[in-house]
């Protein structure tokens, strides 16, 4: 079965490489908070003492808010299991859980003519998958598989939980470097310190700050697309027919989208497509990774 | 004596270290064990569901295809050797036996008009493939469960746990060609 070996390398790459990613948005975090700390008193120790419960605080409502506004956003509704085609999606759902030996999630359906698919949920026992009526309608039966396998690995890989807790780290950065920025612009800063430090150190601890939320951004970004990526290869081996989703795909690079895209742009990494960019384009600044490339990688599994 | 004392540190902190590494992998292997259990019962639960489904099947076909004795008797067949299968094999081989003559069923089932066009056979038709796939997947989930238990007990350490537990590597399920192909039946 080389066919599955294959597969199950893909898993595990993008397991260590999401490893090291979320590694390098610890570090920043840490780093961010010591820069503060050595700018403010010239001690790194002691901006832990709040730069941390600000941290926390912030993904802690980022996490509690999730899941509703996600699906009020998408103005999703229950799947109705009396639409044969909305029957056939809660099949599919129903078929890929017990490949994935995941407990049934609740499946639901967002009224829009774009092919697209998202799942949520805070943990996988209480996890939900949503398709678009234009994905019910588009896709056949192994197309529209291959796009449930994928939703269904985002759950079974804890990715909503990464996503929400990644997105929360960006935010407290962000924070942070704006209390710097505003009160180095007010002249507040320093106003503790000791005059021995180091003026070139200080320096670059500013400018680090002042930095931090960008390159936060893209750590962000580039968690973002490997989970993609992991989520297809996990798909794959879930409905062990890679190619129900490649062609999916290419429906989805292949649809024009008509009228404009429901929901925030916040939940956009969620879905399986970005519905709000060009599919095509690479770029550092993408959720998700371009369709051309992912089907190649499908392909090639 | 303080020698004495620091030697007798490192082997508590081996000893401790061994156990709980033991531990972890004591709990990881049972676990991975009652996942095949469990995989197991999920398989038998939608085998029993399609049985159950075979009879509504039976009385709606029945009307319209008197002429395809043949065909309906492998169907009745296949169902009661499914009913009186022992072991998982066995099940599983009665199985594959009601997958071919269903396919046949409703393969046949397309040169009547009527019969296609009937809503409880368009039904039993829908839910009948999506048992099927269940099952299939469900197969699948065993044998990946299958593989993962056999992956810890035969790699080390866990083979070196595993002997003491007196776990052996267990057998997955051999999923038939005809069983992975996409469902030829038209919607």
């Amino acid at each position: 079965m080389p066919k599955q070996l294959l597969i199950e390398d893909h898993i595990k790459r993008n397991k260590r490489l999401t490893l090291v990613i979320c590694a390098l948005m610890a570090l920043l975090f840490i780093g961010v908070i010591f820069a503060f700390g050595y700018i403010y008193f010239g001690n790194i120790y002691i901006a832990l003492l709040f730069g941390l419960p600000i941290a926390l605080a912030y993904v802690a409502v980022t996490y509690s808010f999730s899941v509703n506004t996600v699906l009020s956003a998408a103005k999703a509704r229950p799947a109705n299991p009396s639409n044969r085609e909305e029957k056939l999606l809660i099949y599919k759902v129903e078929e890929m859980s017990i490949a994935a030996g995941l407990p049934m999630p609740k499946v639901y359906v967002q009224d829009s003519d774009n092919i697209n698919a998202f799942a949520t949920g805070k943990k996988p026992e209480k996890a939900v998958i949503c398709a678009t009526t234009g994905a019910l309608r588009k896709l056949k039966t192994d197309e529209l598989e291959g796009v449930i396998a994928h939703e269904m690995s985002h759950i079974k890989n804890h990715d909503i939980l990464i996503a929400t807790v990644t997105i929360g780290v960006v935010g407290a950065i962000a924070l942070i470097s704006e209390i710097l920025f505003y009160s180095l612009f007010w002249g507040g800063a320093g106003r503790g310190r000791k005059s021995e430090g180091n003026a070139i150190l200080l320096v670059i601890a500013i400018l680090f700050v002042i930095l931090a939320p960008i390159f936060s951004r893209l750590t962000y970004l580039a968690i973002s697309r490997k989970r993609e990526y992991l989520a297809d290869s996990n798909g794959a081996y879930l409905s062990r027919n890679p190619e129900g989703l490649a062609k999916a795909l290419e429906k989805i690079k292949n649809d024009i989208p008509k009228g404009k895209p429901k929901g925030s742009k916040t939940v956009a990494p969620l879905y399986i497509a970005n519905p709000f960019k060009s599919q095509s384009v690479n770029s550092i600044w993408s959720t998700h990774p371009p369709i051309d490339i992912r089907i190649q990688r499908l392909r090639s599994m | 004596m303080d020698m004495l004392i620091l030697i007798g540190a490192i082997v508590v902190v081996i000893v401790v270290a061994f156990l709980l590494i033991f531990w972890g992998y004591y709990n990881r292997i049972i676990r991975l064990e009652n996942r095949i259990d469990n995989s197991w019962a999920q398989i038998d639960v939608q085998l029993k569901r399609r049985a159950d489904l075979i009879p509504n099947l039976m009385e709606t076909v029945k009307g319209y295809m008197q002429h395809e004795r043949e065909v309906l008797e492998n169907v009745t067949r296949a169902r009661s050797a499914l009913m009186n299968a022992k072991t998982p094999q066995e099940n599983i081989e009665a199985d594959n036996m009601l997958t071919g003559a269903l396919k046949s069923l409703f393969a046949v089932a397309e040169g009547y008009p009527d019969l296609k066009a009937n809503q409880n056979f368009l039904q039993l038709q829908d839910e009948l493939t999506h048992t099927e796939d269940k099952i299939s997947y469900a197969r699948q989930h065993f044998n990946d469960s299958v593989l993962g238990f056999n992956n810890i007990i035969e790699t080390f350490p866990g083979y070196w746990f595993a002997r003491r537990m007196n776990k052996k590597t267990k057998d997955m399920l051999q999923i038939p060609e005809a069983a992975r192909e996409v469902p030829k039946v038209k919607f």
